[in-house]
C-alpha cells in the first residue's frame, strides 16, 4: 500500500499530463479520422489555453467554467477557419495548417494584453486528478457514440475514399466541416488543460514541439479507433520518464527509435480495429481447415471471361 | 453513323444530351446523346477506352460536362456535386470493386443507407433513443439486403477478407442502400465465372421487375443479349446506334467496332 | 543609400539560405510527396560536419562545405532507405512518411545537441572567408556574396534539372505516380535516391554556408532554416524551383528592412502575415498550376 502511495505521489503528475495530452491527440484524431492531415489542433489549443487563462487569473473563474470556456473559444475558431481550409488540396492544408501554427506564435508573442506576450502567463490554480478524469471519460464518451454513428460511418468512409463516399450521398465536405469543429472544441479543451497542468503558458507550449509530438503520438496509438489516440498519449507521455531510468543519456534518441520502429512494423499504430478482425478472420479459417478437409473449392476463381469474342462464340 | 430509328418504350428516366467531355485536348465523349427508359435495363457497350466509363463518371458527377446537359427525371443535374447527384437517387458499382477497407460487409453496406439516416448528429451523440431506433431499423434494412445478394452469412467479415465475386455482390447491396431509381452498374460480371455472371443477371432483372432502373455497362455479349431490353453502342465517346439489344448488336458497324471486321447481318 | 544597399544585400543573402534550403524541402514534398520535418536537421548536421572538418581535421573551407555538402545528402539518404522506403507501396505513405520524419527529427536533432555539447559553435577567424570586399561605395561580407553566388547556382541548376533532362522528368513522373513512372523504364528507386540526395545536399550547403555566416552551428540552426524555408515553398509554390527562390529572397529582404526601419519584434510577424496573405490569396504559390484548390 505504502508502495502504492509512493508511486502515486511519483508519478500523478505524469498521469494528469497524460490525461491533458489526451485531448490534443483525440483533437488530431478528429481531423484525421475524416482524412486531414493538419495541426491546427495547436491553434485551437493555444486560444483554448489563454482562454482558460485569462477566465482563471482575470477573472478568477471556477476551472471547469474556464475549460468550458476553452472549448467554446476553440469550437468557434474552428469554424470560422474550417471553410478557409476546406477550400484547400490535402497537400496544401497540411502546409497552410503548419504556417498558421508559426502564424501563432507570432501573434501570441504580439498580443500581450491577451497573452502576456514574450513572458508568457502564470495560472494560479492547478487542476485535480479527477476533474481531469472526468473531463476526459466525458470527451471519450463523446467520441465512443460517435464511432458507432452515422457519422463514424461516414468518417471512415470520407477517409478511404472520398469520391466512393460521395455516390453514397455523403457530402466530404460536411463530413470534414463536422470533424473540424470536434477538433476545435477539444483542442480548446485541452489547451486549457495544458494551462491548468503546467501553470505556465507561453506562445512556445503551443509550437512545433507540441505539433510534432502530439501528431506522433496519435498515429502511434493508432488513428483509426478513438481509443488509439488515448493509448498513443499515455505512451508517449510516459516514455520519457521511462527512458530516464533506463538509459537516462540517450532517452531523445531512444523515444524517436521507438517511434521510428512502431511506424514501420505497425503502421496503421498500436490499436488497429481492422488488424484485430483480420487476425479474428484468419484464426476462423484456421478452425475451419482444421475440421472440415479436405477443403471446398473457393469461390474467386477468375475466369477471362471479359473477351467479347469468346463470349459470341 | 447509323442511328436506329428504334423508338424506345416508356418515359427516360435518365438523359444525356448532346454531352462533350474533354479533358486537355482529348475527347473522351463526343457529342452524346443517351436516353435509359424508365423502369429497364440499359446496357452501355463499346469497345475498351470508347469512354463507357467516362459516361457513368459524368452520369454521378465525378466529371462535369465540358458541353451538353444532363437530366435525370425532370431535374438537370450536370454541375451537381456527387452527393447532391446520389441524394436524387442515383447509384453506382464499380468496375474494380472499391468497396471501404477496414469496414466489414455490413458495415459498407450500412454507410450505403447513409441517406436513410434520419437522426441528427446531435441525437446520436447524445444517445438518444430516436437514433437507436434508427440505427437499428437501418441495420436491419442493411441485412436484408445482405440476403438478397446471399451473403447475410458474411455480415461480420472484413470485405477485403471475402473472394472477388462476394466483393461485386457485397457492393451491389451497398448501392442498393440508398433505394435508389437508377442504379449504374460497371461490368458486374468482370472477373466472375458464367454461373455467378448468371446470377447477377438474374439479381439485376428482380430488381428491375420491382422498379428499378439500370444501366448496365458490359463487355460480355451474352450479358447483354441476355439481360439487357436496350443499350447504346458507343465508340471513341461517340454514339454508334442505340435501340433494342438484338438489333444493335447486328448492326454491321457495331460489328466492326467490336470485331474488327465487317460482317452482314 | 549605402546603408540601404548594404542591407539589400545582406537581405537578399540571407533570402539566399531560405530559398537554398527550400528548394530541397520542395522539392521532397513535390516528387516523394513527404512532408519532411528532419529537413533542418540535414542543415545542422552539414554544418557540424563542416566544422569538425575545418577545426579538427584543417581542411580549408571549401573542402569543408563539399564535406558538408554530400554528408547532408548522405544523411538524407539514410534517413530515406530507413524510414521512408518501408512506407512505399502502403496507403496513407503521407501521414506515416511524416511521423517517421518526425522520429527522425528527434534523433538527429538530440544526437547533434549531444555532439556541440548543447552548444553554439562558430568557426574561428580565418578559417572562413570573414572578409570584406569592396564594391564601389559599399563593403559586402565575403560570405554574402558566396552564398548568393551558391544560391543562384544551385537554382538555377536544379530547374534545369527538374525541368529540361530526364531524370526531371522521371522525378516529375515519379511525383505524379511511382507505378506509372516505373513503367514508362524510369527506375523509380533510383530517381528516388537521386531526389533524396539533392535535397540533402542543398539543405546541406544552406547548413554549412548558413552556420558560417551566422556564427550559428548548432542544432538549432536546422530549425531556424526549417520555418522560414517553409515559408518559402509556401509562398513560392512548392513544386516550383523558380517560385521558391524568388519567395525566399523576397522573405529575406523583406526581414532585414522591416528590422531595419520598423522594429525588429515585427520580422517575424511581417513574414508570416506575408505567408498568410499567399496562404489563403494565392494558394498555389507565386507560379502556382496545378489543382492545388479542391475541384
Amino acid at each position: 500500500m505504502e508502495m502504492l502511495l509512493d508511486f502515486w505521489a511519483a508519478y500523478s503528475s505524469t498521469v494528469v499530463f497524460a490525461m491533458v495530452n489526451s485531448f490534443i491527440a483525440l483533437s488530431m484524431y478528429a481531423v484525421l479520422s475524416a482524412g486531414i492531415l493538419s495541426f491546427t489542433t495547436i491553434v485551437f489549443a493555444a486560444i483554448g489555453g489563454f482562454m482558460a487563462a485569462q477566465m482563471i487569473a482575470g477573472a478568477g473563474l471556477p476551472i471547469s467554467v474556464a475549460i468550458m470556456g476553452a472549448g467554446l473559444a476553440g469550437l468557434a475558431a474552428s469554424v470560422l477557419l474550417a471553410p478557409l481550409f476546406l477550400r484547400l488540396e490535402t497537400h496544401w492544408m497540411a502546409l497552410a495548417s503548419l504556417a498558421l501554427v508559426l502564424i501563432t506564435r507570432v501573434v501570441v508573442l504580439n498580443a500581450p494584453a491577451l497573452t502576456g506576450g514574450v513572458n508568457g502567463m502564470l495560472v494560479p490554480v492547478r487542476v485535480g486528478v479527477m476533474e481531469m478524469a472526468i473531463w476526459l471519460a466525458l470527451v471519450a464518451l463523446v467520441f465512443y457514440r460517435l464511432h458507432h454513428s452515422w457519422y463514424g460511418l461516414a468518417t471512415r468512409a470520407v477517409r478511404e475514399d472520398p469520391s466512393v463516399a460521395a455516390t453514397m450521398g455523403i457530402s466530404t465536405w460536411r463530413i470534414q466541416f463536422i470533424a473540424f469543429a470536434i477538433s476545435g472544441a477539444v483542442g480548446g479543451i485541452g489547451g486549457a488543460g495544458m494551462a491548468v497542468t503546467l501553470q505556465f503558458i507561453s506562445a512556445d507550449t503551443y509550437f512545433l514541439g507540441a505539433a510534432f509530438t502530439m501528431i506522433a503520438s496519435t498515429v502511434l496509438g493508432g488513428s483509426f479507433h478513438w481509443f488509439g489516440p488515448i493509448v498513443g498519449a499515455f505512451i508517449f507521455t510516459a516514455l520519457p520518464t521511462l527512458m530516464q531510468s533506463i538509459v537516462p543519456s540517450i532517452q531523445d534518441v531512444a523515444k524517436g527509435v521507438v517511434l521510428l520502429v512502431i511506424m514501420i512494423y505497425l503502421p496503421r499504430g498500436l490499436v488497429d480495429p481492422r488488424a484485430r478482425k483480420l487476425r479474428k478472420a484468419a484464426r476462423e479459417r484456421q478452425t475451419l481447415r482444421d475440421h472440415h478437409a479436405p477443403l471446398e473449392p473457393s469461390h474467386d476463381t477468375i475466369l477471362p471471361g471479359k473477351t467479347s469474342k469468346e463470349a459470341k462464340a | 453513323m447509323t442511328v436506329s430509328a428504334h423508338q424506345d418504350q416508356g418515359a427516360p428516366l435518365h438523359e444525356l444530351r448532346n454531352v462533350m467531355m474533354r479533358f486537355g485536348g482529348v475527347v473522351a465523349v463526343d457529342n452524346l446523346t443517351m436516353a435509359i427508359p424508365k423502369g429497364s435495363v440499359h446496357g452501355l457497350i463499346g469497345p475498351n477506352g470508347a469512354g463507357k466509363t467516362t459516361v457513368i463518371n459524368l452520369i454521378t458527377g465525378m466529371f462535369f460536362p465540358t458541353e451538353g446537359t444532363i437530366h435525370f427525371a425532370g431535374k438537370r443535374t450536370d454541375g451537381k456535386q456527387p452527393h447532391e447527384i446520389a441524394a436524387l437517387g442515383i447509384s453506382r458499382t464499380y468496375q474494380n470493386v472499391r468497396l471501404f477497407s477496414g469496414m466489414s460487409a455490413l458495415e459498407q453496406v450500412m454507410t450505403g443507407c447513409y441517406l436513410n439516416r434520419d437522426s441528427s448528429l446531435f441525437q446520436s451523440f447524445l444517445g438518444m433513443p430516436i437514433a437507436r431506433a434508427n440505427w437499428r431499423r437501418v441495420r436491419e434494412k442493411a441485412m436484408h439486403l445482405l440476403e438478397r445478394v446471399s451473403m447475410a452469412d458474411r455480415a461480420d467479415e472484413l470485405a477485403e477478407t471475402l473472394s472477388y465475386g462476394e466483393q461485386r455482390r457485397i457492393e451491389i447491396a451497398r448501392a442498393l442502400g440508398s433505394d435508389p431509381q437508377l442504379l449504374l452498374l460497371d461490368e458486374p460480371a468482370a472477373g466472375m465465372n458464367q454461373s455467378e455472371a448468371r446470377e447477377i443477371g438474374k439479381l439485376v432483372h428482380e430488381l428491375c421487375d420491382a422498379g428499378l432502373t439500370v444501366l448496365m455497362v458490359e463487355h460480355n455479349m451474352s450479358m447483354v443479349t441476355e439481360f439487357c431490353q436496350s443499350c447504346t453502342v458507343i465508340n471513341f465517346g461517340r454514339l454508334l446506334i442505340t435501340g433494342d439489344a438484338a438489333t444493335c448488336l447486328a448492326d454491321p458497324e457495331v460489328q466492326a467496332a467490336y470485331f474488327g471486321r465487317k460482317k452482314h447481318a | 543609400m549605402q546603408l540601404f544597399l548594404e542591407q539589400l544585400i545582406n537581405g537578399v543573402s540571407l533570402g539566399s539560405l531560405y530559398a537554398l534550403f527550400g528548394i530541397g524541402f520542395g522539392l521532397v514534398f513535390a516528387t516523394l510527396g513527404i512532408l519532411n520535418t528532419a529537413h533542418g536537421a540535414y542543415a545542422s548536421w552539414a554544418a557540424i560536419l563542416g566544422y569538425y572538418a575545418v577545426e579538427w581535421l584543417q581542411v580549408p573551407f571549401p573542402m569543408a562545405v563539399v564535406i558538408g555538402t554530400v554528408g547532408g545528402g548522405l544523411i538524407a539518404i539514410i534517413v530515406d532507405q530507413v524510414g521512408f522506403q518501408p512506407l512505399r507501396g502502403r496507403k496513407g505513405g503521407m501521414l506515416g512518411a511524416l511521423i517517421t520524419s518526425i522520429a527522425f527529427l528527434i534523433v538527429l536533432d538530440s544526437l547533434a545537441g549531444t555532439a556541440t555539447g548543447h552548444q553554439s559553435w562558430a568557426f574561428r577567424p580565418g578559417h572562413y572567408p570573414d572578409g570584406l570586399i569592396d564594391f564601389g561605395p559599399i563593403r559586402v561580407p565575403q560570405m554574402q556574396v558566396i552564398i548568393i553566388a551558391a544560391m543562384l547556382i544551385v537554382g538555377i541548376g536544379m530547374h534545369l534539372l527538374v525541368q529540361r533532362t530526364r531524370i526531371g522528368a522521371a522525378m516529375r513522373a515519379v511525383g505524379w505516380n511511382e507505378e506509372a513512372a516505373s513503367l514508362g523504364g524510369v527506375n523509380a528507386r533510383v530517381v528516388i535516391l537521386i531526389t533524396a540526395f539533392l535535397a540533402g545536399a542543398t539543405s546541406g550547403l544552406a547548413g554549412v554556408l548558413g552556420g558560417a555566416a551566422t556564427a550559428n552551428i548548432s542544432y538549432q540552426l536546422g530549425e531556424g532554416l526549417l520555418l522560414k524555408g517553409f515559408a518559402a515553398v509556401v509562398v513560392g509554390g512548392f513544386n516550383d524551383v523558380r517560385g521558391t527562390i524568388i519567395a525566399g529572397v523576397l522573405l529575406g529582404v523583406t526581414e532585414v528592412f522591416v528590422s531595419q526601419y520598423l522594429s525588429s519584434t515585427y520580422r517575424d510577424g511581417v513574414t508570416y502575415v506575408l505567408l498568410l496573405g499567399f496562404l489563403f490569396l494565392r494558394p498555389r504559390g507565386l507560379f502556382g498550376s496545378g489543382s492545388f484548390i479542391r475541384a
